[in-house]
């Protein structure tokens, strides 16, 4: 662009200086010859206005067929001068107006309307008619050029024929004199051009006329130059939108009033300017062609369209593919999600069925929603039972001793209400049988997405086993127990024959005494009473042990009862009598009056007490010096538990042992089975009780045990 | 002399009241202790009497107490009194020098005739002692060539022999067995004989 604006401007210099102020008008020209003979042609037109209409300077803008349009589109020229081809797609698009339309001069004759030549070298005998072009070597000036191309195409379609389609090669030329010389040099057989272009180039002895045939020859009065096809308007010069109206009116009388002899029309080989036409023939061919601006026509085939928009069918052809291969995709997708839903509900029912505990949902009302396998193996009540039917008045209507439970106070609508999971160790649930079996179970709140409660599941599990087992334990335990006891007595029976033998000594001897008293007749009587009276208090001593030894002896019914530590301290106490004697230990007893009852069985706990102090008695056999003090004490601590401590002053603990002492088999004592304390432990911990050592200063040992003052509470150390 | 008593020692308060009534209501002095070691701060070797002794008691045993006090030159007689179970203690107790054992619970009569022997025992080894101090207080009243003479008189020697054996007269010899004779209050030779004969026996 650059060169020519320069050169433009050079023109401009050396054609009026001086000039360059006033206001400077552009007049896009089509240049269809080459730029050179557009200036040529037209700049003395641009110079003939320019000096018409003063304070202002015409220059020419030669544009080819790719540059007209982006000229308009941008308002790079105020004027246009273009084939009416053109000039119907500008007036569409970009709305500019004709103001005058070019009367053409052809040798002496004048003409506002052209026409379309179709010729062949006249030795081409071969090509004589329209019907003749096909199947050959075809060029045409350019794809937009309306005498160069457009209008014989539309004469070669009304003969059913298609220069693209039809031609064994179709090109074109850029410039009409290229396919004059390309028909003449024999590089395609047949040319198409506008009217006018062969007499020119006759006339400037370029090619000689006889040279050259036209196909398809038409004829009128009034037009003598040689054309295959109708007549059409010649070009308008317009303006372009934002050229103001009043300098277009100018522009047009200035054009109008152009004598057919000025300087200016002969150099541009016209003869003056016309009114505008009427370019409703074009407007006709462009549509009959589907040519822009008319690509949208109603005539409009599905091969137009195909041809025309293949890029957007592509497109939309590789969009459809693209959506068959997601919609494939999706739905298979689709069907592997199905699939794996499928799997996970099935998992999830196997995994629910093979859970060996019962496990029911209950939603908000109470009823059941879902029910596991094992929910009916253990309750019978199969799941079609149970679901959509309250659970409580089916499960759980009626307590473990009778007494009906009602719905208010059912743990599992709790947790519905509160969120808070609850677990229950010890409850009754209902067969369909109408039997009952202890469970225990956990109610656990159910949330959804938006953590709401919907509900709760229940899961269960029947513990009659476990509480068997517990049963069998405990009662072997018990039994245990009781041989221990047995053993126990049996290594104190002399000890304790000789306890009870002593009241029985002063028991025969005071009656001895009595009987010589009374013999004598000394009169004592006060004294014979007071002795009767020590001889009851003596046989009441033997009774109390022999009491106590088959209290401890006897097997229990293991029924828990309400009993005093203290007193079975003191039980205790007088069974080691004979023992604590023996080694010369003395007692130190520290009993808390406060200590409040425990529950428990009486011998078991009794038999705690006397292990641990038989096994203090005998630690403390050995020692050679220093005091052998037996210390029993209890205390009521935090009104919980009763805390019972058993310290002696012997040797201690052996380290080595002392992580194992409640082992059964581990004894220090050569003679010992080693089960004391195990059984100890098994005792204590049955009772919900802990027993453990303590550190005790300086030498000795000392064994706690701990019992709840109330049977239900655990320990919490 | 003081009058025989008998000592209690049992630990146990009921088991001893008993026998100190039983032991009253037949006549006999009674005293009694609840340990060993509260006997021995009173004993007194001159007291005559016997001793009741429970074997197994805290603190000194029975078998302990017995065995110092044997080592006395006058120890009472003791009774064991035991247990069910503490027989072969007892036996013990009899082979190192009790007078016997009784088990609990007794028999009045045979405790008491146990007892009754003890003191006889007791009398009879008081007894004893005080006639063979009577002869050999009687003995240190004579001169050294009584006692010769007195000696040879009890080897059965005739005044003819012991005059010879002395180197003096016969006359002189019966001046000194009679003057023998009269210090130490003895009638007849058999009563010299049995008094020396006493003394040997120690």
């Amino acid at each position: 662009m650059w060169p020519r604006a320069l050169l433009l401007f050079l023109l401009l210099l050396i054609s009026g200086p001086g000039l360059a102020e006033d206001q400077l008008i552009r007049i896009g020209v089509l240049s269809h010859r080459g730029s050179q003979a557009t200036y040529d042609t037209w700049s003395p037109t641009a110079t003939y206005l320019g000096r018409v209409i003063p304070g202002h300077d015409f220059e020419v803008v030669p544009l080819d067929f790719a540059e007209v349009d982006p000229a308009v589109k941008f308002g790079q020229v105020d004027f246009i001068l273009a084939n009416p081809g053109i000039y119907v797609n500008l007036e569409v698009r970009y709305r500019i107006s004709r103001i005058a339309t070019l009367n053409n001069l052809a040798g002496t004759n004048a003409n506002n309307v052209f026409g379309g030549v179709i010729f062949a070298r006249r030795d081409r005998r071969d090509i004589n008619s329209l019907d003749d072009l096909k199947g050959k070597r075809l060029m045409a000036v350019a794809v937009t050029s309306l005498g160069g191309f457009q209008m014989s195409w539309r004469e070669m379609r009304t003969r059913g024929l298609d220069p693209y389609r039809d031609s064994a090669s179709f090109s074109f030329g850029g410039i009409h004199d290229e396919v004059v010389r390309a028909v003449r040099d024999g590089r395609v057989e047949v040319g198409m051009i506008r009217t006018d272009i062969l007499e020119r180039m006759a006339a400037a002895g370029e090619i000689n006329m006889d040279d050259f045939k036209v196909i398809n020859p038409k004829v009128n009065p009034g037009f003598l130059l040689n054309r295959s096809t109708r007549l059409y308007p010649e070009w308008p010069f317009s303006k372009v939108l934002h050229t103001s109206n009043e300098l277009a009116q100018r522009v047009a009388v200035a054009l109008l009033n152009m004598p057919s002899f000025h300087p200016a029309a002969r150099a541009g080989n016209y003869a003056g300017w016309t009114i505008p036409l009427d370019y409703q023939s074009v407007h006709d061919l462009f549509k009959e062609l589907q040519l822009p601006p008319y690509e949208y026509s109603g005539r409009f085939t599905l091969a137009d369209a195909m041809k025309k928009y293949w890029y957007w069918l592509l497109v939309a052809l590789i969009f459809l593919v693209f959506m068959l291969l997601m919609t494939t995709w999706v739905s298979r997708l689709n069907r592997e999600l199905k699939k794996a839903k499928l799997h996970l509900e099935r998992q999830y029912e196997l995994i629910l069925n093979s859970v060996a505990d019962g496990i029911i949902g209950v939603d908000l009302d109470g009823n059941t929603t879902f029910a596991n396998r094992a929910m009916t193996q253990i309750t019978g009540w199969a799941a079609a039972d149970l679901i959509g039917r309250n659970q409580h008045e089916i499960l759980h209507h009626t307590r473990v001793d009778g007494t009906p439970h009602p719905a208010d106070q059912c743990p599992v609508y709790a947790t519905c209400s509160d969120q808070i999971p609850r677990f229950v160790e010890d409850d009754v649930f209902w067969k369909k049988d109408g039997s009952s079996f202890p469970v225990e179970y956990s109610s656990t709140p159910i949330r959804n997405e938006q953590f709401k409660t919907v509900g709760s599941v229940v899961v269960f599990r029947d513990t009659s086993d476990r509480k068997r087992i517990s049963d069998e334990a405990r009662q072997h335990q018990d039994d245990l127990a009781h041989v221990a006891r047995l053993s126990t007595m049996g290594e104190m029976a002399s000890g304790i024959a000789h306890e009870i033998n002593q009241p029985l000594t002063a028991i025969a001897t005071n009656a001895h005494a009595c009987i010589r008293m009374l013999e004598s007749h000394s009169g004592e009587t006060e004294r014979v009473i007071d002795v009767m009276e020590r001889i009851g208090s003596q046989a009441a001593r033997a009774g109390e042990i022999i009491r106590h030894l088959r209290q401890f002896v006897k097997k229990e019914q293991p029924e828990l009862s309400r009993i005093d530590i203290n007193e079975v301290i003191n039980e205790v106490i007088t069974l080691l009598r004979t023992e604590i004697r023996k080694f010369g230990v003395s007692i130190g007893l520290d009993l808390d009056d406060g200590i409040g009852e425990v529950m428990a069985l009486h011998v078991q706990i009794d038999q705690v007490i006397l292990n641990l102090a038989r096994n203090a008695i005998e630690a403390m056999a050995d020692i050679q010096a220093g005091e052998r003090l037996l210390s029993i004490a209890t205390r009521n601590e935090q009104d919980a538990y009763v805390r019972v401590t058993v310290t002696d002053t012997g040797p201690g603990l052996d380290p080595a042992v002392v992580d194992q002492l409640f082992n059964p088999f581990v004894t220090t004592k050569p003679n010992g089975m080693g089960l004391g304390l195990s059984i100890s432990q098994g005792i204590i911990e049955a009772h919900k009780g802990r027993i453990f050592v303590e550190p005790v200063e300086g030498s000795g040992a000392r064994f706690v045990f701990l019992l709840p003052t109330s049977p239900q509470r655990e320990i919490e150390v | 002399m003081s009058e025989s008593t008998v000592f209690i020692i049992d630990d146990d308060r009921e088991v001893r009241e008993a026998l100190q009534l039983l032991m009253e209501s037949v006549g006999l002095n009674v005293v009694s202790f609840d340990s060993a070691n509260a006997y021995l701060e009173q004993f007194d070797a001159a007291r005559p009497g016997c001793i009741i002794l429970d074997v197994r008691m805290p603190g000194m045993s029975g078998l302990d107490l017995q065995n110092l006090l044997l080592e006395q030159p006058l120890c009472p007689p003791i009774i064991i009194i035991t247990g069910h179970g503490d027989v072969p203690m007892a036996v013990r107790a009899v082979q190192a020098g009790a007078v016997d054992f009784i088990q609990k619970p007794f028999n009045d009569q045979a405790l008491l005739d146990s007892v009754h022997r003890a003191l006889e025992h007791d009398a009879r080894q008081r007894g004893e002692a005080s006639h063979i101090a009577e002869i050999k207080q009687k003995l240190s009243r004579l001169t050294p060539r009584e006692r010769e003479v007195l000696e040879l008189v009890v080897q059965g020697l005739r005044n003819k022999l012991i005059a010879s054996e002395l180197s003096v007269s016969q006359s002189t010899v019966e001046a000194h067995r009679a003057k023998v004779m009269e210090k130490m209050e003895a009638k007849t030779l058999s009563d010299l004989m049995r008094m020396m004969l006493t003394l040997e026996s120690q």
